[in-house]
């Protein structure tokens, strides 16, 4: 296989010799200089019985003090740089990161290193951070955002049993009991050397990195806790999982976990898929254009084979949230409760047929072009650029845009036809909805229909003969594959 | 048909980093940049032309290899919808623009999306819709005839508008699941008797639920602003003026302009306070929302940087009463200001999230009295300065890509309809002195022009 120029300088970089800490170095002109420190651990590490720890002790270094300073002074020395210093969690990947004019280099940079190196664990920092935590599961997540709690909880329940079992943000009893120790005990085994990926770009000096280098080499080289491996369970039967609240829609998630990532032979095959099938927030593909385009059911309707968070605020994947297990996963957008079970089966119908005819000559040449080209808006910003080698660094790829060119170049449509039966199927699917009338949904769904549609205007023929058809398809839901959750058991 | 207007500001961003590259190696930054910071706050040169239909296009070239994003402003938003019933037309326009004409059915259209690896969006404000593309700089030509074949020729059944109205309910169906939507309609609502800003951008939700029977009228609401005279086009990348020009000349030339002006109604002066309280059907954290009346959008005097300033200084989170209430004693859970930018008399809101329903006496009291000690109080002079500097370098570290720029400008063109709205905005916001913000916030943040809206959920 021949790869394109490498245009990222990667290394590593050990005071002993074996510590790998990484490194990912975009030099240029710009007078913007992001920084992005990644450690490859994450809540996969939280122990079971303490889920949401890594998230919570991330969220301490970057949302709390240091030895030296309060939380408000770093909020005093960051605000006129206009910089900020973020952190995001995932299972496998914890990312801090901002960007500095390099006017503010010096000083953005000491607050940076001792907000990581020198945090202050302050007992106030901890209660605000913890409740915040505790408010953004029960009220932004569970209360207000129905969308991202169905994905959630779809992805907990795939891999139920498993470190991904849980969500990053953990759970509110979890959260009540944790305290500063566990947090320092996190930090002080994971936050090593071998996980640390320092990715920088933009207009600094040589100098600057080597100086972030050697500050860094003051972690422990290496975590001794054994890496985590990820196997899910498979799935026997079509289930589902209603999680009732008093909401005005019915929003939906479903999938299964699928045993390609990025890198793996069949990806692109699969990204094809993905595309053609449901590209996130276009209305170009063929579930948004069947639900929404022709029948006007929703807002719309995108399909996934990499994790994807926060998608309703996101036109673009967010980077960094790189993992060793995917999942295929559809979404739904909320319709309307009358026409929610024929949602569902249209949805399933589609992957059904998806899996059965597999993509058109024309889609499947169409689509192709598109990623070819769509790879350079993914990497538009030099802030995307340096995530997205540092993903490729996890992944053993080289750079994302030549690997998925190069690839896309090769493939045949057999081949993506071959990929979608080898991995993908509408049976033995985990289904989640987050519905009013939990009981009420259940029967409709259950059992093999028929579901019906009304429309405010004639359809064409064709499309009101499938309709009769998909009004019948059984999804293969029996009652006792039901489970209704009331939302406020969900992440407690 | 001919240049009205051409700057020739050179391209910032890049010149000095590379100065900063040779000022460094000096070791003599400081001195250097405080010479060599600009007064000019918009660091791109650009190209504003207006053809004889009275479309506007602004070209800016900007260092993003291969990429080019087209932003096409409509300046009709929310704001234009003046007939009763007939709210949530703007957005629903930003809808059925997708659905197609003779020459470009909607597959065809996705079609030439898809060939072009575009990201492509649009959204609606009060003020503005905005329909946005990034794609590969060799489809420019292909982007640019279908996107004017939709502005003059859209064509629709109503079949297909019944069915994309569809689509509008669920998206007002997707947004309820958020107090905070419904907090924004209640205070709209509350606050304006008269004026358009009346209803939020998604409209009211019987005008949503009655949209599939006013095919008639959307016909009326496109020939009436999908024209010239209301648009304009921004192109920003990797694109060469003359060629963009060329291209926009044979795609959008023979557009026909139209002749309809809204009458907007002005909202009277508001007489006295206002309140209104939502209960929310399932539980969730309270909200408590302080707005005043505050003034449209003006880059000529200071009353729009100076509101703007005062938010951020006042409730950002640097602030003392952010630091007490969300830091310290952590009764509140979130807390900012927002003085917004729009074309007409618009609101200035303070927005807190509370932990605890039974606070929101004293936290509403807690702000109020905020409001009222900087109509007395000067804001540190140091903080003012530290303000302007966060917008300098937010302005220059935002601008790191075609797209962020050509949304940057969108923002201003809406308002003004040229970027130079940029450079004389901030040039007011670099004069703003304490004794602006403090006169500001008597003429503006008094009790005459205020609403008060709460909200709280149902018990567990």
């Amino acid at each position: 296989m021949k790869w394109g120029p490498l245009l990222v300088a990667v290394s590593t970089f050990g005071l002993c010799g074996w510590a790998q800490m990484r490194t990912v170095a975009l030099p240029g002109n710009s007078p913007v200089v992001t920084l992005r420190l990644v450690f490859t651990t994450g809540a996969a590490q939280d122990p079971p019985d303490k889920p949401g720890l890594a998230r919570l002790t991330a969220e301490m270094l970057a949302g709390g003090g240091t030895k030296h300073l309060t939380h408000d002074q770093i909020v005093n020395a960051l605000f006129p740089m206009a910089a900020s210093i973020g952190s995001q969690v995932d299972q496998e990947m914890t990312t801090f990161s901002g960007a500095t004019h390099i006017d503010n280099l010096d000083a953005y940079y000491k607050l940076f290193r001792a907000m990581l190196l020198e945090p202050g664990w302050r007992d106030d920092d901890f209660k605000r951070l913890k409740d915040n935590a505790i408010n953004s599961l029960r009220v932004g997540l569970r209360g207000n955002n129905d969308e991202e709690l169905g994905k959630e909880v779809l992805l907990s329940e795939l891999y139920a049993g498993t470190p991904y079992g849980h969500y990053s943000a953990g759970a509110v009893s979890s959260l009540e009991t944790l305290t500063i120790d566990d947090l320092k005990q996190f930090y002080k085994q994971h936050y090593t050397q071998s996980h640390l990926i320092v990715g920088i770009a933009g207009g600094y000096l040589p100098e600057f990195l080597d100086r972030v280098k050697q500050d860094f080499a003051a972690l422990p080289e290496k975590d001794a806790a054994p890496a985590v491996a990820i196997h899910a369970k498979s799935i026997q039967h079509t289930r589902a999982l209603i999680v009732e609240k008093n909401t005005r829609s019915v929003a939906y998630s479903l999938g299964f976990p699928i045993d390609v990532k990025r890198g793996d032979p069949d990806y692109p095959a699969l990204l094809v898929v993905q595309s053609y099938f449901g590209q996130h927030r276009e209305s170009g593909g063929r579930l948004f254009q069947r639900i929404r385009g022709i029948r006007g059911i929703n807002y719309g309707d995108y399909a996934y084979i990499e994790y994807f968070p926060r998608g309703e605020q996101l036109m673009e994947p967010p980077p960094n949230v790189a993992r060793s297990s995917q999942a295929f996963q559809i979404w739904i957008r909320p319709a309307e409760p009358p026409q929610a079970a024929f949602t569902l089966r249209l949805a399933v119908y589609e992957l059904n047929k998806l899996v059965k005819d597999g993509i058109p000559q024309e889609d499947f040449e169409r689509t192709r072009e598109f990623l070819s080209k769509y790879v350079n808006v993914l990497t538009k910003t030099k802030r995307a650029e340096l995530a997205y080698a540092i993903d490729s660094l996890y992944y053993g790829i080289p750079n994302y845009n030549t690997y998925v060119k190069n690839a896309l170049a090769r493939l045949t449509r057999e081949q993506v036809n071959t990929a979608i039966r080898k991995h993908l199927r509408a049976d033995r699917l985990e289904i989640v909805a987050v519905s009013a009338n939990a009981q009420d949904l259940k029967r409709q769904i259950t059992g093999a229909g028929p579901s019906t549609i009304e429309y405010n205007s004639p359809k064409p023929a064709d499309i009101l003969a499938e309709d009769k058809i998909v009004g019948s398809y059984d999804v293969g839901l029996r009652p006792e594959d039901v489970e209704i959750v009331p939302v406020d058991k969900i992440f407690e | 048909m001919h240049a009205l207007f051409i700057r020739g500001l050179k391209f910032w961003c890049y010149s000095r980093g590379m100065l900063l590259k040779c000022v460094l190696l000096l070791c003599a930054a400081a001195v250097v940049f405080a010479a060599d910071v600009p007064q000019k706050t918009f660091p791109f040169a650009y190209t504003q032309e207006d053809l004889a239909n009275g479309l506007r296009l602004i070209t800016i070239p900007t260092d993003s290899p291969n990429l080019v994003s087209v932003y096409i402003v409509v300046q009709t938003g929310s704001r234009n919808e003046v007939e009763p019933g007939k709210t949530g037309f703007a957005h629903l326009f930003e809808h059925m623009m997708f659905r197609g004409t003779d020459a470009y059915p909607p597959e065809k259209y996705e079609e030439v999306l898809r060939r072009a690896g575009a990201a492509s969006n649009a959204s609606t404000s009060n003020d503005f819709t905005v329909f946005h593309t990034t794609f590969s700089k060799e489809d420019l030509a292909a982007i640019l005839t279908m996107e004017a074949d939709r502005f003059e020729h859209l064509k629709y059944s109503l079949e297909a508008f019944k069915t994309e109205t569809g689509a509008v309910l669920g998206e007002y169906n997707k947004n309820s699941a958020n107090p905070g939507e419904k907090m924004e309609e209640v205070l709209d609502d509350t606050a304006f008797d008269r004026h358009t800003y009346k209803h939020t951008t998604m409209g009211f939700l019987e005008d949503v639920k009655n949209m599939p029977n006013q095919y008639d009228y959307s016909l009326t609401f496109f020939d009436r602003y999908y024209r010239p005279e209301y648009v304009t086009i921004i192109v920003a990348g990797d694109v060469n003026q003359k060629q963009v020009r060329a291209l926009v000349d044979k795609s959008f030339g023979g557009w026909q302009r139209g002749s309809y002006h809204p009458d907007i109604p002005a909202e009277p002066k508001q007489q006295g306070p206002r309140e209104a309280h939502v209960d929310w059907p399932s539980p969730t954290l309270p909200l408590l929302t302080i707005a005043y009346k505050s003034p449209a959008y003006t880059d000529t005097q200071k009353d729009s940087a100076a509101l703007d300033a005062f938010a951020t200084l006042v409730f950002g989170s640097n602030s003392e009463v952010y630091q007490k209430l969300v830091v310290k004693e952590r009764k509140l859970d979130s807390l900012g200001a927002f003085a917004p930018s729009s074309v007409d008399p618009d609101l200035f809101t303070i927005r807190a999230r509370l932990k605890h329903a039974e606070d929101i006496p004293a936290m509403r009291r807690e702000l109020l009295d905020t409001v009222a000690r900087f109509r007395e109080e000067l804001i540190v002079a140091d903080k003012l300065d530290a303000v302007k500097k966060r917008e300098r370098y937010g302005f220059t570290i935002r601008l790191d890509n075609s797209d962020s720029v050509a949304n940057t400008v969108a923002q201003f063109v809406a308002l003004r309809r040229t970027p130079d709205s940029i450079d004389k905005y901030y040039a007011e916001y670099r004069a703003l002195t304490p004794e602006d913000l403090r006169e500001m916030a008597r003429k503006y943040l008094i009790d005459s022009g205020r609403t008060i809206v709460t909200l709280t959920g149902a018990a567990k």
